[in-house]
């Protein structure tokens, strides 16, 4: 059950609020798309939910498991998801077959399991050629790529991307935008996804969060977003 | 770890091994604890390993009237300090070791300064390291005394001693340092320099050409400090001020002296001696006509209540053997001078003890060491300050 | 899982357990000393301090010690900021060569590295000024190297390493793209150095400096053979000064003035803080990037020949006069009179059974100081760079305040405190110079994993732990190989300095427990300088084949 609930979550570092009292419910199979400017606090969420940062109040699960609460905190790596960084975040040190075998090794899953599901992940991603080769070696797009695949092979059924594709050309970025989608179909993953590309978010969502200053501004679904902003932010930040 | 609880039963009660109870960080008690066990494990292998036979020879001595064991009776370990030459005390052992063959001898070898403070540091904890004490000269000694440190003998022969000694026992003069002058006939005439201390310090046409070592770290640099000072009062360290003397190491010095960076050099005989001995080198020694400052180094027992491994009888035994004629041989192998005027032998290329201390500046130890502070810092403020 | 366990992260048990090691064997002992200093007759008193810090002969220590110590900062960082950028980022010729050697001051003992200093400038019969009196015709020595200006540069010629390895690590890792988009707004490369790389670079080069203040600051050996004979007395002599009269009162004098070099630490950590951690540039990213190299072009000869003759002054010509020292029989004649080469003194130290011993001892000690030393400084610069925790950044300035310590004056309080009277005994083992060391040397380890770390996106850590590996499973995996390269540099950092340490060796070794550092002190001490230069030489020597060894076994990713 991928589905993840956010209930009157609340974020604050120091005396600044960084989050004011986030409800939500993303279903399974959804493609969210937390979308707003930068400081807004989507990256923030994308990190609560991953466990990277603890919520100031309020509560978060995973399926039906509280992941965090008052006396509750599921670390990141027992949250079992898979995360794109903006970054790639791609183990130099590490060619890209370990790179994308790692979440297996570290479950000790059986060899034969892991050999399997890395070569068809690679395959998909169109990087079986480069199963050996290190990562200093690949484009940035081949990097993506390597960190999408280590993001999936896992089969976790949640994928947290965090502006996967800032930092790729245009065309580039149309064209994995599409691989994306398509994965999650093939998948039936849950995606949450944080960018500030309006084109990106409206793409490829089911719905979307608008954010300004830690305040959902407009839920729906991106037609929704562009027929009917339901505030002058909203409408300016379409424009 | 019972092993190391008897080994230090016998020993002063306020030296607790691991007393959990006296921890300071109460908070992480168990961490520390945690951290301690690798030591305690390297304490035990230590404990076991030296100082087991310790407390066997303990009770034999404690009368001190009594002569001293014979040399094959006393057995255990025992730690000496010196300040005496590396290699004059690989020598030593094995000297001892055909002397007392049941007595495990281990020596500490270093600087006397350094000596000093390690034994300062050790009697703030309340524990020594070591047995016997060669280092630093009699107002050193005096101190150590006052402090209740030693451990009193009497030495049968101590009226064969050429030196003051303490007449309940606690120190004897053990070898014989002599404050002198250097230079290098290779590049300097011996007529050209300055033949007495006095010179030294006044003849204005050696300025900034001299060099002796640092008082306030070496005892013998201070003890001539002291003997100058009631020959010649304070005028000595003025002039010696404006002289612009280097203030350094022995052996920085005697390179100087080398080189010709310096012309003249005040200091121990000893070094000079060693040197022409052993690197054939050809620095001589001026014996200044105002006569040499003869320091004598001391040999002292540490008390029962302090010493490491409690063995008086052994150290009654050695201190015995040290005085002794034999003990003398050892002494001047080592380039210093004896300190029994029955004893004649002389080291490389040295001159006799009865020659020497024909024309000797004395060294007032009370003096040296209860005006200790006031005479350093005379000495700092002509000598070392601009 | 259970949602409603909570996760212990094993990581505080770590972090715990190096605290409560520091907090034992450094803070602790040091916090005694300084308390004693303070306590007369059983009272709490400022007497002490007062008498020590209104004395005029101490005053002026204190004024020398901040005069010459900035001052080497300054010069120190002068000279490392251009050599680091020369050797790192441009075409010069001979670069690789260039860094060992400049790297190679770092290796020896201040001590020996004065005494040929004093040799090559004394006044009288330096060879240096003898030389160039005789060039240029000159009636005075053109150079006192006892003076102010001869402690200063002696002693940056000997700490500007501690820059050059600071600043050109950073410097390497610096992303080429902020120089780039400078390039291409049409700014020369030396520009580009003012404008961009010498901004970004602050932060590092402000480290650098502070640095090699506090080495300048804490050192004794070269003040002892260089200042002392010139009346320039510093803190750490006053110090050692004190030390050796022995008494009760006089260690709490010493500790009064050790006091200073721990403020002056204080301070540095202080403004280090303020202008270092304000201005963290994370310069390198999940993505793997080379730095540009800047070509020369015309100016890659001269600055080549400009290298060298800096080189050749610092670093080539003192060695070879320790090394020719220790091959001259007499001191007053050239090495190549007739008759005056020897082998003797090689002889002597390659033969003496107990120096055989104390390489021995020195290599267990120096391997277990620096292993140690790297497992706090990784777990510490962990701590600080990676968690939000309160109080993160003490064990950094307990790092700091701990090679701002005299050594003497660490030395010293071992044995008071780790001597029985507070339930451990370390006193007479190999494990009191492994803590001293640690506490001495731990700060370029320090400071080379916490840079490491800073490089290194903490994306590249949550990218594994979001993969499922837990705390260890990171750091084996993950964080560890990623900063091995420096981790390796920093071990050897502290490796070097504990391998021919000499003060606190000194004092705290047993008959069984002696070092090489005891064994040169004894050397430069009692016997000639020419055994010493000999011993020194020796360890040099095998200092270089372990770095040269280090270095093909990492295929090269090693280097200091």
């Amino acid at each position: 059950m991928a589905t993840i609930t956010l209930k009157n979550v609340t974020k604050s570092f120091g005396n600044s609020r960084i989050i004011e009292k986030f409800d939500a419910e993303f279903a399974d199979g959804e493609f969210i798309t937390l979308l707003g400017p930068s400081g807004c606090g989507k990256t923030t969420t994308l990190r609560m939910i991953a466990g990277f940062e603890k919520p100031t109040t309020g509560e978060i699960f995973i399926g039906d498991k509280k992941v965090s609460g008052e006396d509750t905190f599921v670390p990141p790596e027992n949250r079992n998801i898979g995360m794109v960084f903006q970054s790639y975040a791609v183990w130099p040190h590490m060619n890209v077959f370990d790179n994308v075998a790692y979440p297996l090794k570290i479950r000790k899953r059986p060899k034969a399991e892991i050999q399997e599901k890395v070569r068809n992940i690679l395959e998909e991603m169109g990087l079986s050629d480069y199963e050996k080769t290190m990562p200093s070696k690949l484009s940035g797009g081949q990097q993506q790529r390597v960190a999408l695949g280590r993001a999936l092979v896992s089969e976790s059924g949640i994928l947290l991307c965090d502006e996967p594709l800032s930092n790729l050309d245009a065309r580039l970025r149309k064209k994995m935008r599409r691989e994306i989608k398509e994965i999650q179909k093939k998948y039936a993953i849950t995606i949450v996804y944080v960018t500030h590309d309006l084109t990106e978010a409206v793409d490829m969502s089911d719905r979307i969060f608008v954010l300004n200053e830690g305040v959902v501004q407009q839920v729906g679904t991106p037609k929704e977003i562009l027929e009917t902003p339901a505030n002058d932010f909203v409408r300016e930040f379409i424009f | 770890m019972d092993e190391i609880a008897y080994t230090f039963a016998d020993n002063s009660a306020n030296v607790p091994m691991v007393n959990e109870e006296e921890f300071i960080m109460n908070k992480k008690k168990i961490l520390s604890i945690l951290l301690t066990i690798p030591m305690i494990i390297s304490m035990a292998a230590c404990g076991s390993s030296g100082q087991g036979a310790g407390s066997e020879g303990g009770n034999a001595g404690a009368d001190s009237q009594a002569p001293a064991a014979t040399n094959s009776e006393v057995s255990g370990k025992v730690v000496i300090y010196t300040s005496m030459y590396e290699d004059i005390v690989d020598e030593m052992q094995k000297a001892l070791k055909k002397q007392f063959p049941n007595v495990d001898v281990e020596f500490f070898q270093s600087g006397s300064g350094t000596i000093q403070s390690k034994i300062a540091a050790e009697m703030e904890s309340g524990k020594m390291g070591c047995d016997i004490l060669m280092v630093a000269e009699p107002s050193y000694s005096l101190e150590l005394k006052e402090q209740g440190m030693l451990h009193p003998y009497i030495y049968p022969e101590a009226d064969k001693l050429a030196f003051e000694y303490d007449k309940e026992g606690y120190w004897y003069p053990v070898r014989t340092l002599n404050m002198v002058l250097a230079y290098n006939p290779e590049l300097n005439n011996k007529e050209d320099l300055p033949q007495t201390l006095k010179d030294f310090a006044e003849r204005e046409d050696m300025k900034g050409q001299l060099s002796m070592s640092n008082p306030l770290t070496s005892g013998t640099a201070y003890s001539t400090v002291v003997a100058l000072l009631d020959k010649y009062g304070e005028d000595y360290f003025k002039a010696l001020g404006a002289q612009n003397v280097a203030i350094e190491s022995g052996s920085v010095a005697l390179t100087k002296l080398e080189t010709g960076e310096c012309k003249e050099i005040m200091i121990l005989e000893e070094s000079v001696l060693k040197k022409r001995e052993e690197e054939g080198s050809a620095l001589e020694i001026i014996y200044p006509e105002d006569g040499s400052v003869l320091i004598p180094s001391t040999i002292m027992i540490i008390d029962e209540a302090h010493s490491a491994n409690n063995n008086i009888a052994a150290c009654e035994a050695i201190e015995d053997y040290y005085l002794s004629v034999e003990g003398q041989k050892q002494i001047v192998k080592g380039w210093m001078n004896g300190v029994r005027s029955d004893f004649t032998e002389v080291p490389y290329d040295g001159r006799p003890i009865s020659e020497l201390l024909a024309n000797n500046i004395p060294v007032d130890w009370e003096k040296a060491y209860k005006q200790r502070d006031e005479i350093r810092t005379m000495f700092q403020e002509y000598v070392t300050v601009e | 899982m259970e949602t409603k366990k909570r996760y212990f992260d094993i990581k505080w048990l770590f972090m715990a357990l190096v605290v409560a090691f520091l907090l034992v064997f450094q803070v602790f002992p040091l916090l005694y000393l300084v308390a004693r200093s303070f306590i007369s007759d059983g009272h709490f008193s400022l007497e002490g301090i007062k008498r020590i810090y209104s004395y005029g002969l101490n005053l002026s220590c204190l004024k020398n010690t901040l005069i010459t110590a900035s001052l080497s900062m300054v010069f120190g960082v002068v000279i490392a900021f251009p050599l680091a950028w020369l050797v790192g980022r441009t075409n010069l010729y001979g670069k690789k060569f260039f860094r060992t050697l400049f790297v190679t001051t770092y290796m020896v003992p201040p001590y020996v590295g004065a005494m040929a200093w004093l040799r090559l400038l004394n006044p009288t019969v330096g060879t240096l000024n003898v030389f160039l009196q005789k060039l240029f015709g000159l009636s005075a020595a053109p150079f006192n190297i006892y003076s102010i200006g001869g402690l200063v540069w002696v002693l940056t010629t000997f700490y500007y390493p501690y820059a050059f390895i600071t600043i050109s690590r950073a410097m390497e890792k610096m992303d080429p793209s902020l120089e780039e988009a400078s390039r291409s707004c049409g700014a020369s490369p030396v520009a580009t150095l003012f404008t961009v790389t010498l901004p970004l670079m602050l932060p590092s080069i402000v480290a650098a400096g502070l640095l090699v203040l506090v080495a300048a600051a804490s050192c004794y050996g070269i003040p002892s053979i260089i200042g002392a004979p010139g009346k320039i007395y510093t803190i750490t002599t006053r110090i050692v000064d004190y030390v050796s009269v022995g008494s009760r009162e006089s260690l709490s004098d010493a500790t009064s003035l050790a006091v200073f070099l721990m403020i002056v630490s204080f301070i540095v950590l202080y403004v280090s803080n303020f202008t270092v951690a304000k201005k963290d540039y994370i310069v390198v990213s999940g993505k793997s990037t080379k730095p540009s190299i800047v070509d020369l072009g015309k100016w890659r000869i001269p600055l080549t020949i400009l290298v060298s003759i800096f080189a050749f002054i610092v670093v080539v010509l003192p060695f070879a006069t320790v090394f020719a020292t220790s091959f001259t029989m007499n001191m007053g004649k050239s090495v190549f009179a007739p008759g005056n080469i020897t082998f003797k003194y090689w002889n002597t130290i390659v033969s003496r059974q107990s120096i055989i011993k104390s390489t021995g001892n020195s290599i267990i000690s120096a391997v277990l100081a620096a292993t140690l030393g790297m497992i706090v400084c990784v777990f510490m610069a962990y701590l600080l760079k990676r968690t939000a925790a309160k109080g993160k950044e003490i064990p950094d300035f307990l790092i700091t305040v701990g090679s701002g310590t005299p050594s003497v004056v660490i030395a010293l309080s071992l044995i008071m405190t780790m001597s029985g009277k507070f339930g451990i005994n370390i006193y007479n083992t190999i494990f009191i110079m492994v803590v001293a060391y640690m506490i001495k040397y731990m700060l370029m380890g320090m400071r080379t994993v916490v840079a490491a770390l800073s490089q290194i996106s903490t994306s590249l850590e949550e990218a594994a732990q979001i993969s499922g590996a837990g705390f260890l499973h990171r750091m084996r995996d993950i964080t560890l190989p990623l900063i091995l390269p420096s981790a390796v540099a920093g071990w050897f950092l502290i490796f070097m300095p504990c391998f021919y340490e000499l003060t606190m060796s000194n004092l705290l070794y047993s008959n069984n427990t002696k070092t090489l550092g005891v064994e040169l002190f004894l050397y430069q001490t009692y016997h000639s300088q020419q055994t010493a230069s000999a011993l020194a030489s020796g360890i040099l020597i095998f200092v270089l084949i372990l770095n040269v060894a280090m270095n093909k076994l990492t295929k090269g990713k090693f280097s200091i």
